[in-house]
């Protein structure tokens, strides 16, 4: 049986000629505007109704701010517009500054998620050669932009350590022709390291980053560490084999020893990481306070990705965006009640969130820009001598899919790589000026969406966006700190934020 | 000025058969990129489906996927229409502010120092060329020796 009902739209009343461009959202019973520039401004409804007529006229309490931000016709500047847009997307001008290499597959460890499509201790062939290594480094100088960083993963990147030491000081003998600021950093599990190879990267500036998913249950419930003999680095006691307490070894060690050589641990510490499982939604309080105690001063909430084993474990550690963004706020709320008692710590993603929102600059995060870092943000050089446009392109390769492998080192030139159809095809599925939907979307000048991730998750690198996890995280994400910025009546919540933005540079500690 | 936004009261008329709500959305009153745009944000929760009944109308059936994400199907109707109306505010100044967001685009883009800089260097090189000829490549062929 069909009923027919009648629905009374309130009264909408545009003068459109007097506004300035601008998208909007309804979120704590107020109305976020957001323009181009990134700028934003809260409305209440009635004056939102006011705005929309073109009737919030000079003298209005609302009527400076709104002007201010471009959303007024009669005061808005384009040439100051086109500045603050220049200054927000400034990395279109320049050329990847992220050189992924995957010094090896080997890991000595089988994580339930890993992204990494790892292999046993025993296949050395497939570690990284000194001969692609050396090609990389020639590679990645020939980026257009003046900065670079290399980031060595895998794999578990430090078990050829002999390729990272080769592409540190490779990379140092270039750079006295290029000139370029040049910046190295490891991503390891901490389960292979030893005093010559910790003393060794700090020696000559490797940053260090690990993984630390929660409490040892959980840490080690996630990464798992089987219990074989060419798993344990040499001279290690079979007490010692346990991973949850080598990371905390390590952390402890190489934070201890930066101190102890005069550096500044604002600046020089070990960053950690964590991926979020099913088991880790029981213990996220646990998981603050073990970083808080560890004094690790960036929690990074990072949801599962459907690379690698993750997509055939997901029924046991996988869970739905929904129940992620719940887990995120909870976290993000217990932070910032920490926050409140003088506790320095962040969330990651906030923080990458707010620079966007509170500052006129971006954090250039290229994970999560417009258009997306992939091939021209970034470049993932496999052990292999593959070149993939990300990681995560890597990654799928690792699955069976080459589809995004943009070329060969030795083979292929920069112009090759970088200009290839497949990496503007990614500029083109991420561009979210051009993409329905994200073109009108208030969260515009903030998110960025994955095409590789798309691509996997639906066989489309475009995707339709309200269907995807990320359109969801990021959007949920970016109103959970908008809210809390909307019902923030003393300042402290902005406080907080705003501190989040604030990146010292390693310059200022050249000791 | 379309009625949409003449500031007169609307009325939106749907059908239900318990398991869906249909709208016939008349292009009329509504563009039909605001009855697409609209349509194209319950994607996630909704299976769409779009007909043309009649010149100048667009019919929108959504039908709730079964993850039972959407219990109610009048406030499925109602949130749809809310976003048509969205949709109609962002179609209006996204045409009236399409100008001036092209201009600044460009000019962030395209158009400010390095743009100058070539120009300039351009010049400076044509400059030169006139000025200097030691080996006397603007004389034309046909003057030579």
């Amino acid at each position: 049986m069909i009923a027919t009902r009648t629905i009374q739209l309130p009264k909408l009343a545009v003068q459109a000629d007097k506004l300035g461009p601008f998208r909007f959202e309804r979120m704590a019973g107020k109305v976020l505007l957001t323009a181009d520039s990134g700028e934003w401004h809260f409305l209440s409804e009635d004056d939102f109704a006011v705005f929309l007529k073109g009737e919030l006229v000079a003298g209005h309490p609302e009527y400076e701010g709104l002007a201010a931000k471009g959303f007024i016709r009669a005061e808005l500047n384009p040439w100051d517009l086109a500045a603050k847009v220049r200054r927000k997307r400034y990395y279109v001008d320049y050329g990847p500054h992220l050189h992924v290499m995957i010094t090896t597959l080997r890991c000595n460890q089988g994580c339930k998620y890993c992204h990494a499509s790892r292999t046993d201790m025993d296949r050395v062939d497939t570690d990284m050669s000194p001969e692609v290594v050396k090609h990389a480094v020639e590679m990645a100088f020939q980026s257009t932009n003046p900065y670079i960083c290399f980031e060595y993963t895998g794999g578990e990147p430090t078990v050829n350590m002999d390729a990272i030491k080769l592409s540190v000081e490779y990379s140092r003998e270039l750079n006295k022709k290029h000139g370029k600021i040049v910046d190295h950093s490891v991503v390891t599990n901490m389960t292979w390291m030893t005093e010559e190879n910790a003393e060794w990267l700090m020696d000559n500036g490797v940053l260090v980053c690990t993984s630390l998913d929660g409490p040892k249950d959980l840490h080690n419930w996630n990464r798992t560490w089987v219990k074989q003999e060419a798993n344990f680095p040499k001279g290690l006691e079979p007490a010692d084999h346990n991973a949850y307490d080598q990371v905390l070894h390590w952390i402890r060690y190489f934070n201890r020893r930066y101190v102890e050589r005069g550096r500044d641990p604002g600046l020089w510490h070990v960053d950690a990481l964590m991926t979020t499982t099913r088991k880790t939604m029981e213990n996220w309080k646990d998981l603050v306070d073990l970083y808080v105690d560890l004094g690790l001063r960036n929690l990074k909430i990072r949801p599962l990705n459907p690379y690698g084993f993750a997509t055939k474990t997901w029924r046991v550690i996988g869970y739905t965006m929904e129940e992620y963004l719940d887990f995120y706020a909870e976290v993000l709320d217990y932070i910032l009640e920490l926050n409140q008692q003088g506790v320095q710590i962040q969330e990651g993603t906030a923080a990458v969130f707010l620079k966007k929102m509170l500052t006129p600059d971006d954090p250039n995060y290229v994970d999560l820009r417009n258009p997306i870092g992939s091939g021209t943000g970034q470049i993932a050089y496999n052990f292999d001598g593959r070149v993939f446009p990300s990681d995560e392109g890597r990654m799928l390769a690792g699955m069976g899919s080459d589809f995004f492998q943009l070329g060969e080192l030795g083979k292929s030139s920069y112009r090759d790589l970088v200009g290839h159809p497949t990496v503007r095809a990614l500029v083109m599925a991420s561009l979210l000026d051009g993409l329905p939907a994200c073109h009108t979307c208030w969260n515009m000048p903030y998110c960025g969406v994955r095409p590789i991730n798309n691509y996997m998750e639906s066989g489309d690198l475009f995707a339709q966006r309200p269907n995807t996890p990320k359109c969801k995280e990021h959007m949920g994400i970016a109103r959970l700190l908008f809210e809390r910025i909307a019902n923030d009546t003393d300042g402290k919540i902005e406080a907080v934020f705003r501190r989040w933005t604030i990146n010292r540079s390693r310059d200022e500690d050249a000791a | 000025m379309s009625d949409a936004d003449s500031g007169e009261l609307q009325e939106l008329t749907y059908a239900t058969d318990g398991t869906r709500v249909s709208f016939t959305v008349s292009e009329d009153l509504y563009p039909r990129d605001a009855v697409y745009g609209a349509a194209y944000l319950f994607v996630d929760r909704c299976f769409v489906y779009l007909s043309r009944p009649g010149d100048d109308q667009v019919e929108v059936r959504l039908k709730p996927k079964p993850d039972g994400a959407i219990q109610d199907l009048d406030v499925l109707a109602g949130e749809f229409a809310n976003e048509l109306l969205n949709q109609v505010i962002r179609i209006r100044v996204g045409e009236s502010t399409a100008q001036i967001r092209e201009y600044y685009m460009a000019k962030a883009f395209f158009a400010d120092a390095n743009q100058t800089s070539i120009d300039a260097l351009l010049a400076e090189l044509d400059q030169e060329e006139l000025e200097e000829d030691p080996l006397e490549i603007s004389v034309p062929w046909e003057e030579e020796g």
